[in-house]
């Protein structure tokens, strides 16, 4: 036996990224056919990223480790907001454009003891017509003792029969603050006539934890505009962008946050803004509904700012007007 | 544990018994959301409330329902876990504040007169479970358990569920929204039509499964929760 090459197999065995696998999903068993074109998890549609930040030795907060595959890409940490210059900034980006049929993700994000950082996409994603399979993609957070990130990417615009399902599994300490926002628009409203919910599927499940393994809340929804109306009043009503943002953090802080924070319909600028407490004591659950992804975007910032000021006692800066 | 019984007669009255207005769980004292619906002119005629009742309506079939469902199998087996297990998966999902305090205060009640009408050592367990809040104690949970003991079927469970949130919010919009009976009861017959698909569906859930988009709901909720307005208490 050629031992050198088994040690090179060993080491490949290290290099090889998890399976993400939706198949038992009951929502998802009518797109499970294997694409005819790239096959499910070919080398270019199987993304991971692995990026961990932590304080080095004079208390700055890096980013430490990094492991990346094609397509996600994420370069370095940068130190751009005017406002906090001391947090890691990371774009994460993608070599393929949109998500395609049988494209499969994985995210993987840790802060550690007493770091910090701030996460978002350089562009929005896009999620392509799909015609036999999926994209899926399973995200881990982990915050350790009083780490704080903000993960606030821009929005997600699903086009005509897409199919998407996510799960993100947010494992954080009680001392910790996590800011997790997702904004997913109705389609390409301005594509040719406008596309507006005609995709076929969103899957999407969020669910927190502590790092004991105690389960604390687990918000799931499948939208579906085949099955149930969007237009429906109580699910979109007239509305075509919708943010949802979740924010772990210590009672003390969510209890100050939800005081400072108005829920609201602004019928004039069509807009509405709710906040709720999630449940056993997590922290605060954030939804927005608007017409255009630009107002949806300031007033997600703008609650970033007062959860920021809050837990760190700094403002967000404002957007960068390329944004 | 009792066991289900073949007395139709007596599981027909009970099934009547536990879904009148007048038993004792407090449903009069819930709109859910309905109170700042009209507020906000969004729920305004006959028309809307339809559609804002099936909204309600889906809503519960895909969480509750199913919450209710697994806990009735459950109890048929004597499983407590099973129960337990519906009941705090049923909390972790519930994202509204006033919607937990609505269950788990109608749960309580439930449970508490459960335990008067059933010689049930499990239906016991689970009210002391409550109250020393190893359990949430939710209203769903307590309706499974409590079909389950008066030999009422799954699928009856299930209807009378949907029965129960539809006429929770028809009985609340006679109060603060510009319908008649004649509105409400054709709103609760027609919608009654729609029971057995969403049966059907629920049926077929983990609890993994349950699931929910109804973002204007859940928005109207956090105005309820944050306003002063307020006759129903959610």
């Amino acid at each position: 036996m050629d031992f050198s090459n088994f040690q090179k197999y060993e080491k490949l065995k290290d290099l090889t990224i998890p399976e993400v696998d939706f198949a038992t999903a009951r929502e998802m068993q009518p797109y499970l056919t294997e694409p005819p074109q790239m096959y499910v998890g070919a080398p270019g549609k199987h993304g991971y990223l692995r990026m961990g930040f932590e304080l080095d030795k004079d208390g700055k907060s890096i980013m430490r480790d990094l492991d990346r595959r094609v397509p996600l890409i994420v370069q370095q940490e940068l130190y751009f907001d005017q406002a906090m210059p001391e947090m890691p900034c990371v774009y994460i980006l993608s070599s393929g454009g949109p998500n395609v049929d049988g494209d499969r993700y994985q995210q993987d994000i840790t802060v550690k003891k007493d770091a910090f950082a701030w996460i978002s996409t350089g562009a929005a994603t896009k999620l392509a017509e799909m015609r036999y399979n999926y994209s899926g993609m399973i995200q881990n957070i982990v915050l350790e003792e009083n780490a704080y990130l903000e993960f606030m990417p821009e929005p997600v615009i699903p086009c005509k029969h897409t199919r998407f399902i996510c799960d993100t599994r947010m494992n954080v300490h009680p001392t910790a603050t996590v800011f997790y926002s997702e904004i997913y628009m109705g389609g390409r409203k301005y594509y040719k006539e406008g596309e507006l919910f005609e995709y076929d599927i969103l899957s999407v499940c969020s669910h927190g934890e502590r790092p004991d393994g105690k389960q604390l809340f687990r918000e799931k929804f499948v939208i579906d505009p085949n099955k149930v109306p969007v237009r429906q009043l109580g699910v979109m009503g007239e509305y075509d962008v919708f943010a949802n943002v979740i924010v772990m953090t210590p009672k003390e802080h969510a209890d100050k946050i939800y005081a400072a924070t108005d829920a609201y319909i602004d019928r004039e600028n069509k807009i509405a803004v709710g906040i709720t407490h999630l449940p056993n004591d997590a922290g605060l659950l954030f939804k927005v509904l608007g017409m255009e992804p630009g107002p949806v975007k300031k007033i997600v910032r703008e609650f970033c700012s007062k959860v920021r000021m809050e837990v760190k006692g700094k403002p967000v800066p404002k957007e960068f007007p390329w944004r | 544990m009792s066991t289900p019984t073949d007395n139709n007669f007596s599981a027909i009255s009970r099934l009547l018994q536990f879904t009148d207005s007048t038993f004792p769980v407090g449903t009069f004292s819930f709109s859910n959301g309905l109170e700042t619906a009209q507020f906000e002119n969004m729920v305004k005629d006959a028309d809307t409330l339809r559609e804002f009742v099936w909204s309600q309506s889906l809503q519960a079939a895909f969480s509750d329902g199913v919450a209710a469902i697994h806990a009735h199998r459950a109890y048929l087996k004597g499983d407590y876990t099973g129960i337990a297990d519906a009941d705090r998966m049923l909390i972790l999902f519930k994202m509204n504040d006033e919607a937990r305090l609505m269950l788990k205060r109608m749960g309580k009640k439930l449970a508490e007169l459960a335990v008067k009408l059933f010689d049930s050592p499990i239906i016991g367990r689970w009210l002391e479970d409550i109250k020393k809040e190893e359990v949430p104690g939710t209203f769903p949970v307590a309706q499974g358990i409590a079909y389950a003991a008066a030999g009422v079927s799954e699928q009856d469970l299930f209807v009378a569920h949907q029965y129960g949130v539809v006429n929770m919010v028809l009985s609340a919009a006679l109060r603060c929204v510009k319908v008649s009976h004649y509105d409400t009861q054709k709103i609760l017959f027609d919608l009654s039509n729609k029971v057995e698909d969403l049966y059907k569906e629920a049926s077929q859930m983990e609890l993994t499964d349950m699931n929910a988009f109804f973002p204007e709901l859940d928005i109207l909720a956090s105005l309820h929760e944050k306003g002063a307005m307020r006759m129903f208490m959610n």
